[in-house]
């Protein structure tokens, strides 16, 4: 065959030189080739690895990405496109980081997995890396939801508040104001209904999951009552004011202002029976704007937005969500990782990532930025909205209590439990877990 | 007299030295895992200690005792597993009774009888999901063209037709097992037993109450027992059809178990979720053996 006369000339002349010399002409020849390998690696890229919902990656590649690759030559980033729900993005990130070397860099964390990262040990502290003037530009709730334990984990990039939608029309027929407390509300959407105007009065979220604890926070906000003191694990959750809230919440199902099945909604049902014209008000999140104005929509330009009702001499509340960029404690570029979330945060990169996508900012001036109230001319006041916003405990073990609260809440509000039993339940299971983590802190 | 002995104590120590590599094996694989959940159990390691172990004693037992979530998952996976269970043993009994009796084409409905069996339970799960779907599902849809619906039922939504759905999925899906190992028993019982009966003037449902059945209990003990166990750790099923939804009306303990550790990331409390679980199926299957071994007694006996 071709190749046998070669291969016996290079024996040959390998067995003439001996076996010192060959064995020194083949490390000569390995190293070459490892030192020419880490030579090519030095020059390549550096990749910053990153995971988010699938949905949310085209937006970024197109705007975000884009623009600081080209504006940065020696640094990619990856975007991993995870599963649509963000609950299977949290754990596809905690397991990454529960086996020790995690794949990813920068970590796209909603507001309420920061505290959880961050206790863990999974995330870098980013406190001196911001001066108080930069992070001023923020929305405070939008920081503080990046906090954990006084030191700064999170860089918001986008907000997100829950709000009262209202129908304009309905409203300016009978001549009323938008409602400001919980007693408005419902005569209002009697009255509305009372006169064959509409067919409900308010819809809200009450199946079982993340959504109805948010939802919940609002109201009890809004009736001056807490569900956790985060610095002090204080539990408010058996106190009259949370009861209060809960009897709004029946009393809207009782009295007819909110249809039974209320209980089994989550976001897009809600938003599905508002959009329809059948109700004058919806609360939810930022994303209805956009959809309930489309031109197929039946209540294109007859929607108006507000903060939340609330009792009497209390104020509204808006439960914060939103995303930001934390790095990786076990990143090999940390430089080149802050360097991604100091573009991505900055005003300008905002600005043309809201513009295209119409999400919404965490920096405050953006809400009046001209060009963008031009495009979006409910910004201002999602500004009040995204000012009267209020946290979800940002304690570390936040998803076992938000889940015991969920499990109670829907009980008492199907009327598998009365409130009272259901709450109590809550406060003392809440106690019992928050205790077994704290009284037992390592000093 | 001392001959003898020794012998049969030689006999012993090879034995026990052909048995140690495997005692040595189980030893790691199960006994390593057990005794460390025991151990971490006693522990408090969970994100308000910042993952470090402190030891609490028996803290985390104490709290598992006031855990309406725990006894609720306990609660929902005892009703799946004896539901699912009682249904798969009716079902494979019959199926193994038709399947012991000659007819064309038995070998091959024998081997189509195994085939649900033999399929990866995620895959499954994932069809069945698809069929109790509440906007394309091949359930209502048959239901919709029958006209006893007139519009179409959320199965996976609900929480008691949850629990039905699964049920449905995990029956089909685990009927094979039983009626193949309750067949593998038929045949071991001599035809001549229902000649002489019927030679009495038995009928064939006499026959089978006063023969079948009893001949067969091991083999039905046997089945239920494993099927016990598997179904109380069931998870891969449930976690892909319903992931324990709606608002926890199928989580079974596995699921919370799994929840506890992986999202709360609370591995004391995890351990002895998993310790008090393992204790009660251990009781469970004691009771079981017991039983088991009480018929075979009396099997023996008149036998």
């Amino acid at each position: 065959m071709f190749y046998i006369q070669p291969l016996n000339r290079l024996r040959k002349f390998f067995h003439n030189l001996g076996f010192w010399r060959s064995t020194g002409i083949f490390t000569a020849l390995f190293l070459s080739i490892i030192l020419l390998i880490k030579i090519a690696i030095a020059q390549q890229p550096v990749t910053l690895n990153l995971l988010m919902t699938a949905p949310d990656a085209d937006p970024w590649r197109q705007g975000l990405v884009k623009d600081f690759e080209s504006k940065n030559p020696g640094i990619r980033i990856n975007i991993i496109e995870g599963p649509n729900a963000t609950n299977l993005i949290e754990d596809l990130y905690t397991s990454a980081f529960i086996l020790g070397d995690s794949p990813y860099d920068l970590v796209n964390m909603d507001v309420i997995w920061t505290s959880k990262f961050a206790a863990a040990g999974w995330l870098l502290d980013l406190t001196n890396r911001m001066t108080p003037q930069e992070l001023a530009a923020f929305s405070p709730k939008d920081v503080e939801g990046g906090t954990y334990e006084g030191k700064l984990y999170r860089i918001p990039l986008r907000s997100d508040a829950g709000m009262l939608y209202y129908r304009e029309d309905l409203l300016k027929q009978v001549g009323l104001k938008p409602p400001e407390t919980f007693e408005q509300l419902m005569n209002i959407s009697k009255y509305l209904q009372r006169n064959d105007k509409v067919r409900w009065g308010y819809i809200w979220q009450g199946r079982q999951y993340e959504g109805l604890v948010a939802m919940f926070m609002e109201v009890l906000e809004g009736f001056g009552g807490f569900w956790v003191n985060p610095d002090t694990l204080e539990v408010g959750l058996d106190r009259p004011e949370t009861l209060k809230a809960i009897a709004f919440l029946q009393n809207t199902v009782k009295q007819g202002v909110s249809p039974p099945g209320v209980t089994t909604y989550q976001e897009e049902e809600t938003r599905r029976i508002f959009q329809s014209g059948q109700a004058v008000f919806l609360r939810s999140w930022p994303y209805v704007w956009p959809l309930a104005n489309q031109k197929s929509s039946k209540i294109n330009g007859k929607i108006g937005i507000k903060p939340m009702v609330h009792a009497p001499g209390q104020s509204s509340a808006a439960c914060l969500g939103g995303w930001g960029l934390g790095i990786s404690k076990s990143t090999k570029h940390p430089q080149e990782a802050w360097k991604a979330i100091k573009y991505f945060s900055s005003r300008e990169a905002q600005r043309q990532f809201i513009l295209k996508a119409g999400y919404v900012p965490s920096r405050r001036e953006l809400f009046t930025d001209p060009e963008i109230v031009a495009k979006y001319p409910h910004f201002p006041q999602l500004l009040k909205v995204v000012d009267s916003a209020v946290l979800r405990p940002p304690i570390a073990q936040y998803a076992q209590t938000s889940d015991i609260l969920q499990r109670y809440l829907s009980a008492a509000l199907t009327g598998r439990m009365t409130p009272e039993n259901a709450m109590k339940s809550a406060a003392d299971e809440t106690r019992r877990l928050l205790k077994a983590g704290q009284a037992k802190k390592p000093a | 007299m001392t001959k003898l002995d020794t012998i049969k104590s030689r006999e012993q120590r090879t034995g026990w030295i052909l048995i140690l590599p495997a005692l040595i094996l189980l030893l790691f694989v199960y006994g390593y895992p057990i005794a460390r959940a025991l151990w971490l159990s006693l522990f408090t390691q969970n994100l308000g200690t910042e993952l470090k172990p402190v030891f609490s004693g028996l803290d985390n037992y104490i709290r598992m005792a006031g855990d309406g979530r725990f006894w609720q998952s306990f609660w929902i996976t005892s009703v799946f597993t004896v539901v699912a269970v009682l249904l798969e043993l009716l079902l494979g009994l019959g199926i193994a009774l038709v399947l012991n009796e000659r007819f064309r084409g038995r070998s091959l409905v024998r081997t189509a009888a195994i085939i649900p069996w033999a399929l990866p339970t995620a895959l499954i799960a994932l069809a069945w999901a698809w069929i109790f779907n509440d906007q394309f599902g091949i359930v209502n849809d048959i239901l919709l063209r029958l006209g006893l619906i007139k519009t179409g039922i959320n199965w996976l939504g609900d929480p008691n037709l949850a629990m039905v759905s699964v049920i449905i999925a995990d029956v089909w899906k685990t009927t094979p097992f039983i009626s193949i190992l309750l067949l593998a028993g038929l045949q071991s019982i001599s035809p001549d037993l229902y000649e002489a009966h019927a030679i009495d003037g038995a009928t064939p449902w006499q026959s089978f109450y006063k023969i079948t059945l009893p001949l067969l209990m091991p083999q039905i003990l046997i089945a239920l027992l494993f099927r016990f166990a598997q179904s109380f750790g069931v998870f891969d099923l449930i976690s892909v059809m319903t992931g324990g939804g709606p608002g926890g009306a199928t989580e079974v303990v596995s699921l919370y178990i799994y929840a506890t550790v992986m999202r709360y990331l609370d591995f004391g409390y995890g351990s002895a979720l998993v310790v008090v679980t393992f204790l009660l199926l251990i009781l469970a299957v004691a009771i079981a053996s017991f039983l088991l071994s009480k018929i075979r007694k009396r099997l023996s006996g008149v036998a």
